[in-house]
């Protein structure tokens, strides 16, 4: 029963936050004890044994639960140490929503499932009161849901090898258009609340729905595996040049932060794309370092960057250093196992992937200096951040190998 | 009666894709919902329909609660959506029937025209109850893929599509802050 008690616990805790609105504080500690409980059930589920208690047969994949153990660390963190401005039971009830649902899209039977609690999540999101319109706000990730469903509709017709390639068009732009990476990036407003705006799905929801979409796509479509590829490697070139110039020239720096989100997606792109075991595990690298470090770096830069504070100091070097991916972070190893199977597959490529990384350093520099002078609890993220970063950069193999990688 | 029924399924869709009114919106939504349902009847799916049938109409009767009032299906500036519905139906028939094999064609047009026209509608809407019917027609959409032939995840599929439907226009509209 863990996988039913992984999506309900976190959703009651949501649930209950929600209600307990005007006590902050009971609701935080409820919500706490249920995400706790969340937590539990997926460590103590078992990769791929299948759960039925409620009538629709829930499992987890080793990949899917790595990811949820990871995000649900990277939750507590950012709820722990969260950012002056930030009120934690606000942080807790939208991190708690977002996870049920991403162990709702995990443990789903089929993709139809886990993009029908993808909607649901959609729409509950743009439900949030924000700055932008409702519908504008739905417009993007509920178009990527279409997108999914229309290749799902193709995957399932028989008839000539076309509409297999249809299929994998529709399953893979749904899933960029998912994670608001080129060519279907959301409408972003640098100052919109971050529960509100595009961040959760390129940030926090999105590794665990690439995941899914991504095993999946390879069961319904498998003779189009080579399509696939190509295409998730294309995209994610794409996403890389674009996302590294504009995170290091646009004007606003919280557009930048969305960049880099962008061009780091790009490198997880590749690596799925690629189709051997070290790709795999550099994309997934890749995705443990957004949810552990780039995502919370990214909330404690908010207040600096409302203050247009910019400072050199060694902390924003160091900053810099782990977003760019270079050694002891975790970005170093994603991309040694990238370069090695870009090798393997085709060694031009591993060349263009080497030549694309450098363009990671502007950007980080750039993005190292919007976390301002940091002191008291965001000093404290930030050096947690960073230590996991180094921490993965060091022994990246435990979490891999809960990956079943 | 399959084919009657994925013509349903366009008509409710194109209602949904033209009009802007919220009697005009639950009115679609109750076609297209007739149409899956009769659609996973014929399949022999019964407990399917009767879930799907459940939450789309309930789904178009909270419809009427909120939105812009009456039917809005011909507003000036719908001709271009009246054209793209026809498009699509067009394009979901050769899909459909001449380009995959098989049995079912009536079924693959409906889940075609279902998802695209509902897309369709998400990208040309500033309307919180266009938007949410336009989802809301998204879920039973592809609950209609995954529950019926040949996928058949079953019944669940249908009950998760039925209750995200239902949810979908039961939520209140929202407006931004400041308006």
């Amino acid at each position: 029963m863990e996988p039913e008690l992984a999506v309900a616990l976190p959703a009651a805790g949501a649930a209950f936050a929600v209600a307990l609105r005007p006590r902050p504080r009971l609701a935080l500690i409820l919500g706490a004890v249920l995400g706790a409980g969340g937590v539990a059930a997926v460590l103590l589920a078992t990769p791929g044994a299948a759960s039925n208690l409620l009538g629709i047969t829930l499992s987890l994949s080793a990949a899917g639960r790595s990811m949820l153990i990871v995000a649900a660390i990277s939750l507590a963190f950012v709820v722990i140490l969260a950012p002056v401005n930030a009120e934690r039971s606000a942080l807790l009830r939208w991190g708690l929503a977002g996870l049920a649902g991403m162990a709702g899209i995990a443990a789903a039977p089929t993709l139809e499932v886990s993009v029908l609690v993808l909607l649901a999540l959609v729409v509950l999101q743009a439900t949030v009161e924000g700055g932008r319109p409702h519908a504008r706000r739905l417009r993007a990730p509920a178009f990527a849901v279409a997108l999914i469903g229309l290749g799902l509709v193709f995957a399932r017709m028989a008839g000539p090898p076309v509409l297999e390639r249809l299929a994998a068009v529709g399953l893979v732009a749904g899933l960029t258009a998912a994670l608001g990476a080129l060519p279907y990036m959301h409408e972003f407003d640098a100052d919109e609340r971050t529960a509100t705006s595009p961040i959760p799905w390129i940030a926090f929801v999105g590794p665990v729905l690439a995941i899914v979409v991504i095993t999946r796509t390879h069961e319904l479509v498998p003779s189009a595996a080579g399509a696939v590829g190509a295409m998730l490697i294309g995209l994610g070139l794409l996403n890389i040049v674009w996302g590294c110039v504009a995170a290091w020239r646009t004007e606003l720096p919280g557009a930048a932060w969305r960049y880099s989100f962008i061009a780091d997606w790009g490198l997880a792109m590749c690596g799925f794309g690629l189709g051997v075991a070290e790709g795999e595990a550099g994309a997934l690298l890749i995705l443990y370092a957004i949810l552990l470090t780039r995502l919370p770096l990214y909330l404690w830069s908010r207040q600096p960057m409302r203050e247009r504070a910019q400072t050199d100091r060694p902390v924003n070097l160091l900053v810099a250093a782990a977003l760019a991916g270079s050694a002891p972070f975790a970005g170093f190893p994603a991309r040694i196992l990238l370069l090695r199977a870009a090798t393997s597959v085709f060694w031009p490529f591993a060349l263009v992937l080497a030549a694309a990384l450098l363009l990671w350093i502007p950007s980080s520099l750039r993005l190292g200096r919007t976390m301002g002078m940091p002191k008291g609890r965001q000093m404290a993220g930030i050096a947690v951040a960073l230590a996991f970063s180094l921490a993965l950069g060091l022994y990246p193999q435990p979490l891999l190998l809960l990956a079943g990688r | 009666m399959t084919a009657v029924a994925a013509f349903v399924a366009w008509i409710g869709g194109a209602v949904i894709l033209v009009a802007d009114g919220r009697r005009g919106l639950a009115l679609g939504l109750g076609l297209v919902t007739a149409a899956i349902a009769g659609l996973a009847f014929a399949a022999g799916q019964h407990a399917a329909a009767i879930a799907v049938l459940a939450g789309g109409a309930a789904a178009a009767a909270l419809r009427l609660r909120s939105g812009p009032p009456g039917w809005g299906l011909t507003q000036p500036g719908s001709t271009p959506r009246i054209i793209l519905a026809i498009v699509i139906g067009i394009l979901a028939l050769y899909f459909a029937t001449s380009l995959s094999t098989g049995d079912g064609s009536p079924l693959r047009f409906a889940w075609l025209v279902v998802i695209a026209l509902s897309a369709a509608r998400l990208l040309d809407c500033e309307e919180p109850a266009t938007a949410l019917t336009a989802a809301a027609t998204l879920a039973l959409g592809i609950g209609a893929v995954a529950s019926l032939p040949p996928a058949a995840a079953g019944l669940a599929a249908a009950i998760v599509a039925g209750l995200v439907a239902a949810g979908i226009s039961a939520l209140p509209e929202v407006r931004p802050h400041g308006a």
